[in-house]
């Protein structure tokens, strides 16, 4: 697997989604130094900004902190990306298969109008996780992004199948425009969870404000979270689900679309 | 998604029987938009003037607008959005939240009294300023309000208009959309224009000192923007082309006077509702207009050893 | 000078069909002879006289509305690429404006008529032409629906009618005058339509969208305008309403007229269940009538942007589909309604509309007086006017489009038994010569002497058999300005505009009225010429 080093921070963002295991696969590493990037205007090479060691494959390990660097594994259908540190916008932009792991933070849009494959980063993320890009009618369709730290605005806007699970709390917006899917809130969330939403799962593990167009509809334990549960424990996000240690409120919105969506808000014992 | 809708500000003055201005103050900020556009014009469909039209006027304050108002619907700060998507729902005669909404410092009785009102109007119309596009929620409360008039046309005719700010605002986008396809927020570092507020937009790359130079152009970011913005405006080169020095001028590299457009050069504005007027100038000035200025530049830049951004067209985005 | 040897010409305005003969351009026009300069050796080549685009919608405030709602439609457009001499833009089905003049003048047309101005922002159109390179261009003012006119006209007040609207083209600096949903978009304002031909359109006494129509079109001919009252009928994508456009026809007797987009007009059935296509009763009473021209506004299956001054029509395609809906009214004059739509060959609906188009063209039997287009944005976009020229030039191939619609569209239209294959020469008729006579744009649409030297050049028997797809040459004004898909040159086109006479008294009838229910000042409402990127002025007499 190529092992690339960061070598020199870019003064601007750098555009590398030649950084990819389909387009690394067949490459030898004078191949990959030579790969297309993009400096602001300039063309330039991967070799210009990243050391390149390691033998060939589809799995790729970054090293250093790439939070300038935008695109890696965009559209991937195969293989692994290992980042050692942080990345930066448009991480797994459009994926189909394949994982990626981040041990640091990431930027914007990471997973956008994914389709499949898995994301996992450490620390955080930033807005629009999992989101359709502006005008576009649809966000992820497919595939699992887990998030151990906090994430943005508008996680999982306008998503429609797959699963977003996030360790810490995320800002506004979360499950914006929602038509499908679930989303996991280990630390809550700010304001506006589930706006506009049309079908969808939002579970929320901390109590969180919510809109006056969502109403109360119960308190149960769902069977479906217990699958989730065990999908999801190995990974390293526990959902609580035992009757013996709590129950969920369910609340049903938005009433604006009218939408028959879902928040579910863990409510200890 | 949504789409738009809206119209010329003459529909306005012939036809409006109920206007809202949410989140603005046009007695101080658009001070003639009452007397020439909206409230005390005869129209021709509203000959008995000011009172054949409702005024409601939505905002967290009391500001000298009141006065013109009919109804005044005081919200707490930040609660735009929660107050939008309740009137969406009771226009659809869906339940809403007793509690939740009196949060917004509005009641449910209130809401929908003015859900009522928008549903009888021959002709509505939402005029929404930057109390609630720059406020928590950003572009997702100027959603609100499109959606919300959108909406309202099963029932009636219902419009909504952006009341903009200062300058030729409208005017640029226009420009934008017709050479790049996108009104602002556009990138061309990759030979092509694209789009994305948030990674494109001033505030953000300025902010993330995404950028490594700076031409200022009818604005003045130096005294609007966040400190780390501005942080950033002071390190790297800035060019400044204004009329006046300004807050972005002394922290610029190079600032060049120009000619006042309007009052010294021509050219076209287009107004809030898109409808685009000559500017004829007044006055002459001493010194050379903003299109001179970027015409000598950019002959001098075409001067320079040729640099092609990338023939790569395939890539770059989703 | 370039003289262009051993191409196979098609110039049928001058009985030219398919004969291998030279064509030789000095200072941008056709000339009978040149000595020296560069020579281009066309052998295997077709050489057509550059395309004209009778009715397109490229610039103004409708499109900019367009591309404002829709950003997602440049995720797939193609990219045009920034370069010393030549600016960045995007395709898609909205393109921008740069991109627009790149991708006609790529397909070999050199003219393009915009077909929706409304006066309060023709400002703003020309602006957008200006920055449309390569190509000529004409536009056509919205009137139809001008409360100002319609008032004269319901007060039985046609002189003082005729000088408003003549006005009111050299305000707009206009080429000529359009006709959108007669007293249908007015009637939009109140949210309501003007679906019968005779009856008063609502807030009006006893003016009818007949009147409207035979009022414009009377006064058109009277202002000697080179191009007929241009009319977008009432009634358009409604099933039954191939009634409505025979009563328009009628009504338009004794005039010259120009029927836009015939396809959308062409259809029977009384529901969207039965709805069927009846372009063939329609091609019958349209061959009999020669007082008109028509252009087929044909749909091909896949994406679309509806961008209609017919505001009522928006607001039910909205209903019928959910897509996203925009509007503007535009005070005392127009309207804009926008909903991105895509043709689905599985659809019953689309499968009558597509073959509607083509048997338009099949079944209207001059060639000159039936026009290809696509309505675009709102058939499908400009760029793909090769696809509808294969369909028309081969029965074969129609056929296999035919196998992948539903069994049960075959029932609904009479396609699967026409034949009739388009020749070179017809579809250089309708796709040029046409087009230009009808506009009456006597440089255009032929390789005659003094005609302007705008030529496509195409390979006779390309490899892929997609012989409108890429031409080898184009050429505008004398320039190679394409070749082998590449722009070569960037030139800057024309604007042609009309000057119709009028009595210069009417300003002082216009400016009061014109204060009362506008809100700018009369003395910024006209455009000055000044405007203009190289106006040409054609003088109507």
């Amino acid at each position: 697997m190529p092992i690339l080093t960061l070598k020199e921070q870019p003064p601007v963002p750098l555009e590398a989604e030649s950084l990819s295991p389909d387009v690394v696969a067949a490459l030898t590493l004078d191949a990959i130094r030579s790969l297309p990037v993009h400096l602001g205007k300039s063309r330039r090479s991967v070799g210009d900004f990243f050391e390149v060691a390691g033998p060939h494959g589809d799995e790729l390990e970054i090293r250093g902190d790439a939070a300038k660097v935008k695109w890696i594994g965009r559209g991937m259908t195969r293989g692994r990306i290992t980042l050692l540190g942080n990345a930066g916008m448009h991480l797994g932009s459009c994926m189909k298969g394949g994982s990626i792991e981040v041990s640091g933070n990431v930027s914007d849009w990471l997973g956008a109008e994914m389709s499949g494959g898995r994301i996992r980063v450490g620390g955080n993320a930033g807005g629009q996780v999992g989101a359709a890009y502006r005008g576009s009618l649809t966000g992820m369709t497919g595939g699992t992004i887990l998030i151990g730290g906090s994430a943005g605005l508008e996680v999982g806007m306008r998503m429609r199948r797959g699963i977003i699970a996030v360790g810490g709390q995320a800002r506004d917006f979360a499950g914006l425009e929602m038509k499908g899917g679930t989303i996991l809130l280990r630390g809550g969330a700010e304001l506006r969870t589930g706006a506009w939403i049309s079908r969808g799962t939002i579970i929320s593990l901390k109590p969180i404000p919510l809109l006056p167009t969502f109403s109360y509809a119960c308190t149960y334990n769902p069977t479906f979270l217990r699958l989730y549960a065990r999908h999801l424990a190995p990974l390293g996000f526990v959902i609580p689900h035992d009757e013996k240690d709590g129950a969920y409120e369910r609340y049903a919105g938005d009433a604006a679309v009218p939408g028959r969506g879902e928040i579910l808000v863990w409510k200890p014992a | 998604m949504g789409g738009k809708v809206t119209c010329t500000l003459g529909e306005v003055k012939n036809r409006a029987d109920f206007i809202v201005y949410w989140g603005g103050n046009p007695a101080e900020c658009h001070p003639r938009h009452f007397t020439k556009y909206t409230l005390t014009q005869k129209g021709r469909f509203v000959p008995e003037g000011r009172k054949g039209r409702t005024m409601v006027l939505v905002d967290i304050r009391e500001t000298p607008s009141v006065r013109a108002a009919d109804i005044f619907l005081q919200l707490r700060p930040g609660k735009d959005f929660e107050v939008l998507t309740t009137l969406r729902a009771l226009l659809k005669n869906q339940r809403v939240d007793e509690a939740s909404v009196a949060e917004t410092g509005l009641t449910i009785p209130q809401l929908q009294d003015l859900v009522d009102r928008m549903k009888r109007a021959r002709f509505g119309v939402i005029f929404f300023g930057m109390g609630v596009s720059m406020t928590r929620g950003k572009h997702m409360n100027s959603a609100a309000i499109l959606r919300l008039a959108a909406e309202l046309n099963a029932f009636t005719k219902f419009v909504c208009m952006p009341m903009r700010g200062h300058g030729n605002v409208t005017g640029s986008d226009m420009v934008l959309r017709w050479t790049t396809g996108f009104p602002f927020g556009v990138s061309l570092a990759r030979g092509y224009p694209r789009f994305n507020p948030g990674e494109f937009s001033t505030v953000d790359l300025l902010v993330r000192g995404d950028n490594d130079a700076a031409l200022i152009l009818g604005a003045d970011p130096g005294a609007t923007m966040p400190q780390p913005g501005i942080d950033h405006l002071a390190r790297i080169p800035t060019i400044v082309l204004d009329p006046k020095v300004t807050h972005t001028s002394r922290l610029a590299r190079v600032h060049i006077t120009t000619a006042a457009t309007g009052i010294s050069a021509p050219g076209t504005v287009y107004r809030m509702d898109e409808v685009p007027l000559p500017l004829r100038p007044a006055l002459k000035s001493p010194y050379p207009t903003d299109e001179d200025v970027i015409r000598r530049i950019r002959r001098a830049v075409a001067a320079k050893p040729a640099w092609t951004s990338s023939p790569d067209a395939r890539i770059a985005s989703a | 000078m370039l003289k262009i040897t051993g191409g196979t010409v098609h110039d049928p305005a001058n009985g030219v069909l398919g004969v291998v003969k030279d064509v030789c351009i000095a200072d941008g026009r056709i000339v009978s002879g040149v000595d020296g300069g560069r020579s281009l050796d066309a052998t295997g080549l077709v050489v057509f006289p550059g395309g004209v685009d009778v009715h397109t919608h490229v610039a103004g405030a409708a499109m900019n509305f367009a591309r404002g709602v829709t950003p997602e439609s440049y995720r797939r457009a193609v990219r045009f690429i920034h370069a010393p001499d030549r600016r960045a833009g995007l395709g898609g089905i909205t393109p921008t404006t740069f991109a627009t003049g790149y991708m006609y003048a790529g397909m070999g047309w050199t003219t393009v008529n915009e077909a929706a101005v409304p006066i309060l922002s023709a400002r703003h159109t020309h602006e957008e032409l200006h920055d449309i390179p390569i190509l000529d261009k004409s536009s056509l003012v919205l009137m139809a629906n001008n409360e100002i006119v319609l008032d004269l006209l319901e007060a039985g007040e046609v002189e003082r009618a005729r000088d408003v609207v003549a006005w009111l083209i050299w305000a707009a600096k206009a080429y000529g005058v359009k006709a959108v949903n007669p007293g249908g978009v007015v009637a939009w304002k109140s949210g309501k339509n003007a679906s019968t031909l005779s009856a008063p359109i609502p807030g009006y006494g006893h003016l009818t969208p007949a009147r409207i129509i035979s009022g414009l079109a009377g006064i058109v001919d009277d202002l000697k305008m080179p191009h007929p009252l241009h009319l977008h009928g009432n009634n358009l994508g409604m099933p039954g309403n191939v009634q409505t456009t025979l009563e328009t026809m009628k009504v338009l007797e004794g005039h010259r007229a120009h029927l836009a987009h015939l396809q959308f007009h062409a259809y029977g059935g009384d529901g969207w269940g039965t709805m069927r296509s009846e372009a063939k009763a329609l091609a019958e009473a349209f061959n009999a009538r020669k007082n008109l021209t028509a252009d087929a506004g044909a749909i091909l299956f896949g994406d679309a942007m509806t961008v209609t001054a017919d505001g009522p029509w928006e607001h039910v395609l909205h209903g019928l589909t959910g897509r996203k809906w925009s509007n503007v009214d535009v005070e005392n004059e127009t309207g804009c309604g926008i909903v991105p739509y895509t043709y689905k060959e599985r659809s019953l609906v689309n499968a009558v509309q597509w073959a509607a188009g083509l048997e338009l063209l099949l079944l209207i039997d001059d060639p000159w007086r039936i026009f290809l287009t696509t309505d675009h944005p709102n058939g499908g976009g400009f760029w793909r006017y090769p696809e509808l020229v294969r369909l028309l030039r081969d029965a074969d191939h129609r056929r296999e489009c035919l196998k992948k619609l539903p069994p049960k569209a075959r029932e609904r239209m009479v396609l699967p038994d026409l034949d009739r294959q388009y020749t070179l020469s017809e579809i250089a008729i309708i796709t040029s010569a046409g087009p230009a006579r009808a506009l009456g744009l006597s440089r255009k649409g032929h390789l005659g002497v003094g005609a302007d030297a705008d030529l496509a050049l195409y390979e006779e028997k390309p490899s892929n058999g997609l012989m409108f797809d890429y031409p080898r040459y184009v050429i505008k004004g004398g320039e190679i300005v394409v070749e082998d898909g590449e722009i070569r040159a960037v030139t800057h086109g024309r604007e042609f505009i009309a000057r119709p006479s009028f009595d210069d008294g009417i300003e002082a009838y216009l400016r009061p009225l014109f204060e009362k229910v506008y809100t700018m000042s009369f003395d910024n409402y006209a455009v000055e010429v000044e405007r203009l990127g190289q106006p040409d002025i054609h003088p109507c007499a």
